[in-house]
């Protein structure tokens, strides 16, 4: 079921996150909610992986709480260097594990499950991968069908960890336009780990800005994130060099 | 009647079938469980764990036989003048199966506790339990003279014939074992490849991997106490690279791996008596060489292909 645009899914209310009760940020109060599209951004050990840790509840809050919306249902998904390409794991195998969960945990005697793996390749634009090995295909058409997990899913909200990276122009826009299609089509708020500071503020409606070495967490629209001077001193001197690059 | 060279003949193996049949079930039946066990340990890079639950298995059988002598050792000794039967087992108490099975769990809690904390990787204490263990069964199987026969069957397997108490545990463990695996493939499967998405979307991650140790602790406990330690961690490794060397279709590679590793028991078993050989080393060589058969399926497979595609690639004509 569709929730409404604005429904409140998930907060933190003064949310420390660390390591070992050792806090690595500042408290951050933010709330996520139905429709939304949020940019994590920051440096390389900023804190963005322990951050998404901490929200999905995969690690416990150094101080502060996380809410979550009751019945609230999540995806990830991973960075692609993350999946041990030993395992031989068809696309289609692949997606039938996004329907796995608390009321499937077997995948044995639920009905329907191949029908709905294959309308999620479809949305994906992946169906044709179906039969191939994940591990064999290009690094697009693998994050189309690790976003085809996702939307298999039916999460209200998806966290996806770096998901352009290492992808050419043309692969990234396509994932782009896919996260778009996840958020619009589905009214799934979509939480996106990048590196793509201009892109990510660009199609994002709030961003989430974190500096582990200056003690920033700075949750808030898009446009007041690029505003702040802690955006300029993390990224002032590349985002003025992109945007004054053809 | 034995061949030219004194080997026992296939109708002495047919004719004695009635001795032989139980340990011919037991390396099938080890064979089976180990093989599709062995999946998740080949795919989640516990090879060296087998081995060293093995090792822990070991250690604890050599412990059951030392300490009874340990603690009264004129009792002992005089268990040795009733007869072999009188002291190998001397109560329930000191049962090698059962001091195999608690080694291999204290073995096992190393992959269920997290050593990050330690600041140590679970490779280096896998292999700080195998050279442990390694050293440990061997010094006390330095101890127990009377039973070094036991040992060496124990840790490289002679199982010429085994016991029907060892035929039932092993049996019943693979019935209930191997259950429980073909109903959780796909969730141990979802775990192990991806443990993050699947924490996220609810799944018992958990629970998964505390059931799949522990299943490795009790089948390798289990069959190395009949079969010996080498066929054990040969049979928890060998088929499971067979079949993934074979196809690519991960419901199709957990069948294959429990048929290889039942074929690679019985087989291995039947070449040992045709050839008068120690049984633990030919059920692994057979395992072993099944393996290198699949592997050379593969090369000639992939040189064939790769011909293929060359031949049917579109010619440009030279200007």
């Amino acid at each position: 079921m569709r929730l409404p645009a604005g429904e409140r899914l998930l907060s933190t209310d003064a949310l420390v996150v660390g390591h070992e009760g050792a806090a690595i940020l500042p408290p951050l109060t933010m709330t996520i909610a139905a429709g939304e599209l949020w940019a994590i951004l920051g440096p390389n050990g900023s804190g963005k992986s322990t951050f998404v840790r901490t929200a999905l509840g995969l690690v416990s809050p150094v101080g502060g709480k996380v809410e979550a919306r009751p019945g609230l249902r999540l995806a990830y998904v991973p960075q692609q260097s993350s999946l041990d390409a030993i395992f031989p794991i068809s696309v289609f195998d692949f997606v039938l594990m996004g329907l796995q969960g608390p009321g499937n945990v077997t995948l044995l005697g639920g009905r329907g499950l191949g029908a709905r793996a294959a309308a999620a390749l479809d949305e994906a634009g992946a169906r044709a991968l179906a039969r191939r090995q994940l591990r064999d295909l290009s690094g697009g058409q693998r994050q189309r069908v690790l976003i085809a997990r996702a939307l298999a899913t039916d999460a209200d909200l998806v966290f996806l960890d770096e998901p352009t990276t290492a992808l050419d122009a043309a692969a990234e826009h396509e994932v782009l336009q896919l996260i778009e299609t996840l958020r619009a089509k589905r009214g799934a708020a979509v939480v996106m780990v990048t590196h793509l500071v201009e892109d990510g503020l660009e199609r994002a409606d709030r961003a989430l800005l974190l500096d582990r070495d200056h003690g920033v967490a700075r949750a808030a629209t898009a446009a007041e994130v690029r505003a702040l001077p802690e955006f300029a001193r993390v990224y002032g001197r590349f985002v003025a060099r992109s945007e004054a690059t053809p | 009647m034995t061949d030219v060279g004194g080997a026992p003949s296939w109708h002495e193996l047919w004719s004695n079938l009635a001795i032989f049949k139980d340990a011919i079930w037991v390396g099938g039946l080890a064979g089976a469980l180990l093989g599709a066990i062995g999946v998740h340990v080949v795919l989640r890079r516990m090879v060296f764990a087998s081995s060293a639950i093995a090792q822990a298995a070991a250690l604890g059988v050599a412990l059951s036989f030392w300490i009874p002598a340990l603690i009264d050792p004129s009792g002992h000794a005089a268990g040795h003048a009733a007869g072999p039967a009188a002291h190998v087992a001397p109560s329930l108490l000191f049962e090698p199966v059962l001091w195999a099975i608690a080694a291999s769990l204290l073995a096992t809690l190393v992959f269920v506790a997290n050593p990050v904390h330690l600041h140590l990787t679970r490779e280096s204490l896998l292999g700080f339990v195998f050279l442990a263990s390694g050293a440990g069964a061997v010094i006390v199987g330095d101890k127990i003279t009377q039973e070094a026969h036991d040992l060496s069957a124990i840790l490289f397997g002679s199982a010429v014939v085994v016991e029907p108490g060892d035929l039932y545990m092993v049996g019943a463990a693979t019935v209930l074992l191997l259950g429980g695996h073909a109903v959780l493939w796909r969730a141990l499967l979802f775990a192990g490849y991806d443990p993050m998405g699947a924490r996220v979307q609810g799944m018992p991650v958990r629970k998964l991997n505390v059931f799949l140790f522990l299943s490795v602790g009790l089948s390798v406990a289990l069959c190395t106490r009949a079969l010996g330690a080498l066929p054990v961690f040969a049979f928890s490794v060998l088929p499971a690279m067979t079949a993934l060397a074979l196809t690519a279709r991960i419901g199709l590679v957990f069948v294959l791996a429990t048929l290889i590793g039942a074929l690679s028991g019985v087989g291995g078993y039947v070449v040992s008596f045709r050839g008068d050989l120690p049984v633990g080393a030919t059920q692994t060589a057979t395992a072993a060489a099944l393996l290198a058969a699949a592997l050379a399926f593969r090369f000639v497979l992939a040189r064939y292909e790769r011909r293929a595609r060359t031949t049917s690639a579109p010619r440009t004509d030279a200007a």
